[in-house]
């Protein structure tokens, strides 16, 4: 028994201690939005009248129809996009793929919101192209409302329909198609029959993180829906209104947010629960043989797609070197932006770098041992472990956010109003991703090399530092850089959860926003842009090449 | 260099058994190979005496030493991988160096070592090259040299041979054995492969789910099978089932189908249902006129079918009760009609359990 302890110590204090925090800062928070719902506005009274009343009310029941219609035609949108996107990249003979695909995985790391911005200051009543299109005398209603919402989801969350679904075409087993065509199918049949069943999952797990991330994103529908009540921020804003001593109605909208994601995740898994996952291939299909007519038309799919969803981006950072006067863009170069936006403090840009720093290390220190056990130790302490670490990426932001302040306004541990609770809030949310990609890269290391290293004569801790550190270094790396890059964008809970020093790129350019700020406001997004294109730039030859070496081996 | 003592072990995954009370005991020197189809709880036995497979009960003992105790980085057993585990962040001189640098040997001793053992193994001037830029061949012996250098008590090898094609299969079985012999080492190996076991072995274990069938040396395995299970596994044979109808000293007639096949043993007694195993190597086909060779007994036959294997010719010959046999012989009979001798001194019998 005591021989097991000691030999079960690494992995039994692990667990504990993430379990531990996972308690202390997810499941509690949760747990407080949970009872917010279910209680009277003095905070005392079991009731169920909260639900009823939100429920029963045109604006909110409204709010929930928008976040499920948006969600619903963001995911289908994206999955029409992309795995046509997905299916020239891996199949067809272009010039220049992993350009293309490097491109078309940037969206993923930009601030969405910052798109929609962008396309505000284009199309919106006063946008550029609005306002040369009225010069024209051609009538353009402007995009604000659901369509303006679908949209930037559907050019800034594709890729996680392509990613996926590019690396499922490449892995299909040549010999399943060929097998099929043997039989008399043709190769739209085959295509049909046998392909498009095989990738489908990937299809389906990319579509569910487009309808789980358009849920819970703040800040596009903040920039976008105008009067159209949208969960999220309806959340957000009882929330700060709310006066009694219970935010019941925003805990009741929390509640129904994260009953749509639980939803969609029990759709996907009923949906998958009859198929088979692709068998490792030995063998990736061939490039197809089309005519150059073909070739052209997917070509300029692929890059038509790709660069448009680009251009928001690339427009706002040329816009923030024009001068505003107030909410009017002059057509003149000027840093007058960056000033205006830099003139009371460069707090704001500090912050977002000590804060995304300090939760990139967080939830890299928590997250890669948590990957480490889930792959290298199973048992069922560690298979609840995996329920609780990566659950949190089915709870929105706000949501998170709420559930913080709730729990620590008070009582034995008091975090709101300072940096840790932000911090805190960060890491819980990216936890999930860097637990899924650091056991992912641990299995692709082959257990024996351990294996082989220990009976060399290195105890299991020398061994994890000479052998297994080494072997997935860059992968931890490039997936800490991945953490910063998404906290420095972050919005959702961010906005909850900041207090005056503590504000961070992203609550300047929200403020910005809802002021007449323009001018501030694409600065701010400029900066945040770098702050995400600049590290990703910088880690992703390092990825490569990582990625390279160790296949090859 | 050690011997092994594996005493009562036994390990299940679950309710499954996967070693059942197993007990064996290696000579110190001996090159002793774990034989069995897949799933029978060889490599599980090997990772046991290695470290990496916790004991449920039993012990193991290199000498007189206790190691199930140990754990796996202090029992200084040298193992090859069934992938040969080379770690690719390191050259082949580093990865050879490896084991000795956890020994903390000096450096210039260690350069002399590994530079010893990769031309003993025949990777001289491989040193700097990286694992990416070896044959599948070529790393099974760095993988083999970074085992060995370390002078083990023990080299474990789990299915070495594998992943490689068949002629290079058999070129480094030769020259494994070799290589044991030159160093003197005890060896523990995994095969599935009953060709490659009784090419190598002193002496071979043969498992089935969990169990020992039977530990022997090769010969023995091969004509002496302790259960039908090893005569099958081990080479190829001619499985009846029959029961005893008559006794006459150590001579037993056995009716399988109706057909009455005469076997020298003293093991069976009359009404015994039987299993018997006959080698084709123990069966001859007898050309017009021949006289069968004394002491052996004769069968009468049809030609089934016949395959040309370029060396010899392997003939099914349907008895004329029912039974199927199979035979070795130089070309095809003319005749559909053969007769067959056999020798019943090379039968082996086994009571059926009732």
């Amino acid at each position: 028994m005591i021989a097991l302890l000691r030999r079960q110590a690494f992995p039994l204090s692990v667990a504990t201690a993430a379990i531990a925090v996972l308690s202390l800062f997810f499941l509690i928070p949760l747990w407080k939005v949970f009872d917010a719902s279910i209680l009277d506005a003095s905070g005392k009274v079991l009731t169920f009248a909260n639900y009823k009343t939100v429920l029963s009310n045109r604006f909110f029941l409204s709010g929930l129809t928008n976040s499920l219609i948006i969600a619903v035609s963001s995911s289908v949108t994206t999955i029409m996009i992309g795995v046509p996107l997905a299916f020239c990249i891996a199949r067809l003979p272009m010039a220049g793929k992993s350009l293309l695909l490097a491109l078309a995985a940037l969206p993923l790391v930009l601030p969405s919101f910052v798109s929609a911005y962008a396309l505000v200051l284009m199309f919106g009543r006063a946008g550029i192209v609005t306002r040369f299109l009225h010069d024209l005398g051609i009538p353009f209603d402007s995009i604000y409302g659901i369509k303006g919402i679908v949209a930037t989801y559907a050019l800034t969350l594709y890729p996680y329909v392509v990613l996926p679904t590019v690396a499922a075409f490449k892995s299909v087993d040549v010999s399943v198609e060929e097998a099929a065509q043997n039989l008399g199918a043709s190769r739209l049949r085959t295509m049909r029959t046998v392909t498009l069943p095989i990738v489908l999952p990937s299809i389906l797990a990319g579509g569910l993180l487009v309808f789980i991330e358009t849920l819970e994103n703040f800040g596009v529908p903040f920039v976008l829906a105008e009067d159209k009540p949208i969960l999220a921020v309806e959340a957000f804003k009882l929330f700060v209104s709310e006066t009694a001593a219970n935010p019941a109605s925003a805990g009741v909208l929390g509640m129904l947010l994260i009953t749509c994601t639980i939803a969609a995740l029990l759709i996907q898994r009923a949906v998958l629960a009859r198929r088979y996952s692709a068998t490792g291939a030995r063998r990736s299909p061939p490039l197809l043989v089309v005519g150059p007519t073909l070739r052209a038309l997917g070509t300029a799919y692929c890059w038509l797609i790709v660069s448009t969803a680009l251009v928001p981006f690339i427009a706002v950072v040329a816009i923030s070197f024009m001068r505003f006067n107030g909410p009017v863009l002059h057509y003149d170069l000027s840093l007058s932006n960056f000033t205006e936006l830099l003139r009371q403090s460069y707090r704001p840009l500090t912050n977002t770098l000590l804060l995304s720093t300090l939760a990139a290390i967080g939830t890299t220190l928590i997250g890669v041992p948590i990957g480490y056990l889930l792959v290298r130790r199973r048992s069922r302490l560690t298979a609840l472990l995996d329920i609780v670490a990566t659950s949190p990426f089915a709870v929105a932001g706000t949501v998170l956010g709420i559930g913080l302040v709730l729990a620590y306004s008070n009582g034995f541990l008091i975090l709101t109003g300072t940096w840790m609770i932000m911090v805190i809030a960060y890491v819980v949310r990216k936890l999930p991703f860097a637990v899924k990609s650091s056991s992912a890269i641990l299995h692709q290391i082959d257990q024996n090399l351990e294996e082989a290293s220990i009976n060399l004569g290195f105890p299991p801790f020398a061994t994890f530092l000479r052998i297994t550190v080494p072997l997935i270094i860059g992968g931890i790396v490039g997936g800490a850089v991945l953490t910063f890059v998404t906290v420095a964008s972050e919005l959702s809970s961010t906005v909850v959860l900041y207090s005056g020093p503590w504000m961070t790129m992203t609550v300047v350019m929200f403020q910005a926003l809802e002021g007449t700020s323009a001018g501030a406001a694409t600065a701010a997004a400029t900066i945040l842009i770098l702050f995400t294109a600049i590290p990703v730039a910088l880690v992703y030859r390092l990825l490569r090449r990582h990625e390279r070496s160790v296949l090859n081996s | 260099m050690t011997s092994i003592m594996i005493d009562e072990v036994a390990r299940s995954f679950g309710n499954i058994p996967a070693v059942d009370n197993v007990s064996i005991a290696i000579r110190n020197g001996e090159f002793f190979t774990l034989l069995g189809p897949s799933g029978c709880g060889k490599t599980t036995l090997l990772r046991m005496v290695a470290g990496f497979c916790e004991l449920d009960r039993g012990r193991i003992l290199f000498g007189e030493q206790r190691v199930d105790t140990l754990p796996p980085h202090q029992r200084n057993t040298g193992m090859v991988f069934q992938n040969y585990a080379v770690f690719p962040h390191l050259t082949v001189g580093d990865n050879v160096a490896y084991g000795l640098r956890a020994r903390k040997i000096s450096k210039p001793e260690i350069d002399a070592r590994v530079a010893r053992t990769l031309k003993l193994i025949q990777l001289d001037g491989y040193q700097s090259r990286w694992p990416h830029q070896l044959s599948g061949g070529q790393l099974q012996r760095a993988a083999i040299a970074r085992a060995v250098v370390i002078e083990p008590r023990v080299l474990l090898l789990d299915e070495p041979l594998s992943n490689l094609d068949a002629k290079l299969r058999v070129e480094m079985r030769g020259e494994i054995r070799r290589l044991q012999k030159t160093l003197g080492i005890t060896v523990v190996y995994v095969t599935h492969d009953q060709e490659e076991a009784l090419s190598m072995s002193d002496r071979i274990a043969v498992m089935r789910t969990g169990r020992i069938q039977q530990v022997a040396d090769p010969r023995t395995l091969y004509e002496r099978p302790a259960t039908p299970f090893v005569a099958k596994f081990v080479g190829t044979t001619n499985l009846l089932s029959g029961t005893v109808t008559q006794c006459d000293g150590d001579i037993a007639t056995i009716v399988i189908d109706g057909t009455g096949m005469l076997v020298r043993t003293s093991a069976v007694r009359l009404g015994d249902r039987v299993e018997l195993s006959l080698r084709p190597e123990a069966l001859r086909l007898l050309s017009a006129g021949e006289a069968a060779p004394p002491g052996w007994s004769v069968l009468a036959g049809k030609l089934e079918d016949s395959e040309y294997l370029g060396a010899a010719t392997r003939i099914n010959l349907r008895l004329a009760s029912g039974p199927l046999l199979q035979l070795m012989a130089e070309s095809v009979p003319a005749a559909d009609a053969a007769t067959v001798a056999y020798d019943p001194a090379r039968a082996a019998v086994w009571r059926k359990e009732a």
